[in-house]
């Protein structure tokens, strides 16, 4: 096995990683600072991923503009889910099966409008690669993998430094404490929800970019996705980079040294010896 | 959702009924889709019990129940053509229930591990165990077949036999669920969903509990495995590890109730039933989103599943009248002092260190039997942490513990109450989701008394009322004020019947005239028998109390003897200065 | 999500028209025929991960009924098709078909497509001694009830028969085709047909540079292009099910690698087609809405009704070819033998398709070899110009084309 392929591995690994992060990231803020397990999150994903797909491929708008536009409607979009579920004080059990009912809904929706069948968005928007060296850097990964890294730095920066993160971790503490304190605790958790739809439509922007669309995949990024945001530690936006880029790129690595249907062993034995040996860690 | 509180075999009974029943219906020769598809709600509802035998009993949830599944399918799949249909179950049940156990004797040895890595590590299980079975002759990619497999014919139509396991099954698990419940291994359970520190500390062997649990649930769930292999009669990884599997079983459980052994069948019937009448072809989008907004819906409408919603009408109608505020008979103001006897607690050198903070520095102190030994000192000066080690929540660096004249340094938190240590916390800690009276009973099966549920049932209800709180036997913790569930707190010590009891700070928070109901009431319980180590900020009760006092400081015992002098001692005095909660 | 539909109201009523209309075209349309209808029960995979070809099939089962209806039906009666979604669980296909024979009572069955609900209806249909007729049923050698009959002519081992037609093929141009690489999802009869390929390519004398299976459902090809492209085959062939094709060779566009000649079993036809990516791409089929198939004025007929309703219906991709050609023959194997038998009953039908075989718009079909298969009919094509070709064997190829190997 030479070099080239075990590197050019690793960075596919890499941006898969990347994108398991950019997917996870606004499930890990509701879960923490909403305790909501917002299994909907996929399906914001999809829709505006499918959204995408309409507006830049027969739409022909430019792809950069479709994300500026899909992101604040997905903000909405949150808000409104949030306000939907506070309305109805839905705890975190329930949350489970009523987002999930919500996203056989939008499952449905989505094969309402654009059939069960596969759609791809064709498009010229940041095609072929980059060369460095003997390696290929697929330009729209590239982006994806960028906005991932940026979009969880910023999400960190702003939980640790701001004074709405100081209030969101104060008001998870004590909820009432806090609120005697003037902390707007229905506010900033609609702002938390708002921000975690609007990344469910900047990482669905990039899954049509990236990937074919069919309406049942909502369900196959489940499993990835969730166990980043849990070995990223629930509500880390730094964690589930870390936990994504691991994931991704073990995989990864696995393929390109033995058969690729071995791919999903390498992380999750590696998930499950972290959480046995090392659990304080995660 | 409590045990009813005398034990009724209503529902085994009708477990037993409903299995003759259904056994007895292929002699009717019913319609072979009536069969089939009461065969899918057998399935479905062995898996959503055998999931909440686990997840929602403990409250740890797994989200690998596909892997539990899949082992007992792939189980037959790979015996069926060679062993006999009992062997091939059998097998299928104690593969997964070896995973499971294995699994859970790993990860629950973790301490306090967070119940999402565990739902995390389940979830890992089942894809690490998928892509095994992909990747090696057990599947290998191809699927496995079962159209070889040869049933034995029991009733005329030979698809029968499948109806028939399936409802065994079923009703096995149902009454698997139902004896869980209703045992003190069930209690045990319930009391680890609710508070597991405390559970241990009241005697429940939770590692064991929480092991046993896990691979009882994965037992039932890789028979029923076992069983699905042979309906579907053709296998595959992809169909048998999708994560609908372990997703429908939680939403089933859920939708039902997951603390009642009843909640995931009637969630398992509810939603097999929604899937299986809207399959109309002309209409199947509208069909799926009519699912989706049904989930909503009733989960929205009944928060804590039918049976919760069910159990809430019961109790409305059942609501006992106003309870009256608990009233203690005033002990003699100065009782008889019962005669000291042998040591009965020994603290040889105790050390213990949190990442470098010295927070005991080599205790070294006795209790003898029949005393009540205050325990006094600052904020932060380890008398907490005392305790804590002495009931075996935090094992000492250095050091040894002697209890009755056992060395107990090494036992685990349930083993030391079993022996007869019991303890109250400063914010007092009930199972929340359990009556009072079920807060006692535990206390009183697991902790030394080890009683049966007849008898812990009977002495709770006497500990209720020997604390005033007779009247509320029936009600949740929550519905209680402070002081209530403070002396709920002494009830469970009590109910345990611990040689030592442990006081932490009872009196905190309450107003002075509870303070004086709460003196009276340790008084009480000392002269029930107990040794009593009283820790305490409040200074008049503790001179009132206490025979001997100890002073700790920076981890240290820094004066011990009689309570009067002891306050005297300079170095006491210093300690306390600047220590605004410590009035004399 | 309330808030989400509205915002996207547009575009759905478009849909609420074709829905209605598709809908329609079940239960209306019966022309010349008169009586009881005789009812046809079967399921499909209408929502779920298996719902893109489901939709296929609904199609081509609404226009054939609705067709047939204008004709003489069966036995001069209207043909009522019952049609139950199976959710694209096997499972549930199970309980259907019970349902489907023992409460709705059809008179004939009709079976799903894909190989795990067709076993699945097959052990019901085995049970009440049912004829079976069935679309893409992937691995004949599990299909061991005397009464099945596929609408998907492969041959009993096509594992042997297709993967030699296919290398006739690529052999029949001379040029140097010394060396190969199989790529496959562990779809199972995908994987099925791969292992039957890297055999035949073996024993024929080329040399395996790769051999790489993938889980069903891969996310990320870029390690697997990585791979392919480090072997640098003279042929690529990949199992691919669905989009996963594309998505190879998406991933290998993104390293620069073009593959010199590459087949695919079984891709999404339209998006391989349509992607610049599938230039020269081989892949397999029984039937496209191409000369000789179109000569067939039903076929011919077809195709256009077929175009319609998929555009109605908002497919991406219109044209019929494999898996409409597939459905349709099975609703003509069923309606076929019982207006020749003139019979509904089971054993009646049952000989007479042993004995006859079927005349269908995929050609002369068979089932009088091993387990009722008979001839494999299937073919080579090619992406040529952006639009699928049948390009071998020689008598069956599109006129004008023929194979292209670099």
């Amino acid at each position: 096995m030479s070099v080239t392929l075990l590197g050019q591995s690793i960075l596919s690994g890499i941006f898969s990683g990347s994108l398991y992060a950019l997917l996870g990231l606004g499930l890990t803020l509701s879960w923490r600072y909403l305790k909501i397990i917002n299994l909907a999150h996929f399906a914001f994903i999809f829709l505006a991923a499918y959204l995408t797909y309409q507006l830049a491929g027969p739409g022909g708008l430019p792809p950069l503009l479709v994300i500026a536009l899909v992101a604040p409607l997905f903000f909405v979009m949150g808000y409104a889910q949030q306000a939907f579920l506070e309305h109805f004080k839905v705890d975190e059990f329930a949350s489970i099966i009523i987002t999930f009912g919500m996203t056989i809904l939008a499952e449905t929706f989505i094969q309402w409008i654009w059939s069960a069948d596969f759609v791809r968005l064709e498009t010229h928007f940041l095609r072929g690669s980059w060369e460095l060296g003997p390696f290929f850097l697929p330009k729209q990964e590239m982006l994806m993998s960028a906005a991932a890294l940026a979009l969880c730095l910023v999400t960190a920066a702003f939980l640790r430094f701001t004074w709405i993160g100081k209030a969101l971790r104060a008001g998870l503490d004590n909820p009432q404490i806090a609120a005697s304190f003037g902390v707007p605790n229905k506010k900033l958790s609609l702002l938390i929800a708002g921000i975690a739809g609007a990344l469910a439509g900047v990482g669905g922007a990039f899954m049509a970019l990236l990937f074919t669309l069919a309406p049942s995949q909502i369900y196959s990024w489940f499993g990835v996705v969730l166990a980043a945001v849990l070995l990223g530690r629930v509500g880390s936006a730094t964690g589930v980079f870390a936990a994504g880029l691991l994931i991704g790129v073990s995989e990864a690595i696995t393929m390109a040294v033995t058969a690729p249907a071995w791919a999903p062993l390498a992380p999750f034995t590696l998930l499950i010896l972290i959480l046995v040996f090392w659990p304080e860690r995660v | 959702m409590n045990a009813p509180a005398v034990k009724s075999y209503r529902g085994l009974v009708a477990i037993l009924a409903a299995t003759l029943a259904f056994a007895a219906l292929p002699l009717f020769q019913p319609s072979p889709f009536l069969e089939s598809f009461l065969y899918l709600l057998f399935f479905w509802i062995a898996l959503a019990t055998s999931w909440t035998i686990l997840s929602g009993f403990t409250g740890y949830v797994s989200f690998g129940h596909g892997a539990f599944y899949g082992a007992g399918v792939y189980a037959t799949a790979n015996l069926g053509a060679h062993a006999p249909l009992w062997v091939c179950l059998l097998a299928g049940g104690l593969i997964a229930a070896v995973l499971g156990g294995a699994v859970g004797f790993v990860v629950f040895r973790v301490r306090r591990l967070r119940g999402e890595l565990f739902a995390l590590l389940t979830l890992a299980l089942a894809i690490v165990l998928a892509t095994i079975i992909l990747n090696t002759p057990i599947d290998g990619g191809p699927g496995v077949s079962l159209m070889g497999v040869r049933l034995p014919r029991i009733y005329a139509n030979p698809s029968s036999t499948i109806y028939l396991l399936g409802a065994l099954v079923a009703m096995g698990s149902l009454a698997t669920a139902w004896l869980v419940q209703y045992s003190s291994f069930g209690r045990g359970l319930f009391a680890i969903s609710d508070d597991e520190d405390v559970a241990e500390i009241l005697g429940v062997p939770t590692l064991g509990f929480k092991v046993a649990a896990l691979a009882l649930s994965s037992f039932l769930a890789g028979v029923a495995g076992a069983v699905h292999a042979l309906f579907v009669s053709y296998v595959t990884v992809g169909e048998t590890f999708s994560i609908t599997v372990p997703l429908f079983v939680l939403l089933m459980s859920v939708l039902g109730g997951a603390r009642h052994w009843l909640g995931p069948a009637i969630g398992a019937i509810f939603v097999t039933t929604l899937t299986n009448a809207l399959v109309g072809g002309d209409w199947a989008l509208a069909a799926r989103a009519l699912i989706g907004v049904t989930l909503i819906v009733a989960t929205l409408y009944l928060p804590e599943g039918v049976i919760g919603f069910l159990a809430h009408r019961f109790r409305a109608r059942a609501k006992p009248a106003l309870a009256a505020a608990p009233i203690v008979e005033p002990a003699p103001e100065v009782g008889p002092k019962r005669p000291i006897g042998d040591v009965l607690l020994q603290c040889d050198d105790v050390h213990l260190a949190f990442r470098g903070v010295r927070a005991l520095n080599g205790v070294t102190l006795e209790v003898r039997e029949g005393e009540i030994l205050g325990l006094v000192g600052p904020n932060g000066s380890g008398k907490s942490t005392l305790i804590n080690v002495i009931s075996g929540f935090y094992r000492p660096d250095a050091g040894r513990l002697v209890f009755a004249g056992s060395d107990v340094t090494a036992d685990a938190g349930h083993r030391r109450a079993r022996r007869g240590i019991a303890r109250t916390f400063q914010i007092p800690r009930p199972f929340n989701r359990l009556s009072v009276l079920d807060n006692v009973v535990v206390a009183g099966q697991f902790g030394a008394r080890g009683l049966d549920h007849g008898a812990a049932l009977a002495q709770a209800q006497e500990w209720l009322s020997f604390v005033g709180l007779d009247a509320r036997a029936q009600a949740l913790p929550k519905e209680l004020n402070l002081h209530q569930r403070k002396f709920l707190e002494l009830a469970r010590a009590l109910a345990s019947g611990a040689r030592l009891i442990m006081l932490d700070e009872v009196l905190a928070g309450l107003t002075p005239a509870e303070i004086t109901t709460a003196i009276d009431m340790v008084r009480k319980i000392h002269a029930s028998g107990a040794t009593i180590i009283f820790v305490e900020h409040n200074m008049r009760a503790v001179l009132a109390l206490t025979d001997r006092l100890v002073v700790l400081n920076q981890g240290q015992i820094i004066a011990q003897g009689d309570p009067r002098a002891v306050m005297q001692d300079p170095l006491v005095i210093s300690a306390y200065l600047g220590d605004a909660d410590a009035h004399p | 999500m309330a808030s989400g539909n509205n915002l996207i109201s547009q575009p759905s009523r478009r849909d609420l028209l074709a829905m209605a209309l598709a809908a329609g075209a079940s239960t209306t349309a019966m022309g010349q025929t008169s009586g009881p209808p005789v009812r046809v029960g079967g399921t499909l995979s209408l929502t779920g991960p298996l719902a893109a070809t489901g939709a296929i099939h609904k199609i081509v089962g609404d226009l054939f009924v609705q067709e047939a209806n204008k004709k003489q039906g069966m036995l001069g009666r209207p043909i009522e098709w019952v049609l139950l979604d199976d959710q694209s669980k096997p499972d549930l296909a199970r309980t259907l078909y019970e349902r489907l024979i023992t409460v709705d009572k059809v008179d004939l069955l009709i079976g799903p497509y894909a190989t795990a609900n067709i076993l699945s209806a097959m052990s019901v249909a085995q049970r009440y001694n049912k004829v079976l007729v069935h679309s893409t049923f992937g691995i004949p050698k599990l299909a061991t009830y005397d009464r099945h009959f596929p609408g998907w002519p492969i041959g009993f081992s096509p594992e042997d028969t297709v993967s030699n037609m296919a290398l006739d093929g690529i052999l029949s141009t001379g040029k140097q085709v010394k060396t190969f690489a199989v790529v496959t999802s562990k779809f199972p009869s995908v994987q099925f047909l791969a292992v039957g390929a890297r055999d035949v390519f073996k024993k024929r004398g080329l040399t395996e540079n790769l051999y790489l299976e993938f889980e069903f459902g891969a996310r990320d090809f870029g390690p697997i292009a990585a791979r392919v492209r480090e072997a640098n085959p003279d042929i690529l062939y990949m199992g691919a099910i669905g989009l996963e094709g594309n998505q190879l060779l998406e991933a290998l566009e993104k390293i620069n690698y073009t593959p010199k000649n590459h087949m695919y079993v079984y891709p999404s036809p339209g998006q391989l087609a349509q992607s610049p990516l599938g230039k020269d791409a081989l892949s397999l089929t029984i039937y496209e809405d191409l000369p000789p198939f179109s000569d067939n004025p039903e076929a011919a007929t077809f195709a256009r009704l077929y175009r319609e309703a998929a555009t109605k219906a908002g497919f991406p991709f219109v044209d019929p070819e494999t898996q409409a050609g597939a459905g349709y023959s099975s609703w003509q194997i069923l309606t076929g033998a019982v207006n020749a038998t003139k019979s509904l009953n089971d054993d009646v039908l049952t000989a007479h398709l042993k004995k006859n075989g079927a005349e269908t718009i995929i050609g002369k079909v068979r089932f009088d070899g091993p387990q009722n298969y008979g001839d494999d009919l299937m073919r080579l094509k090619q992406v040529q110009d952006g639009k699928w070709a049948i390009v071998w064997p020689k008598q069956v190829a599109t006129p004008g084309k023929t194979i292209i190997i670099k």
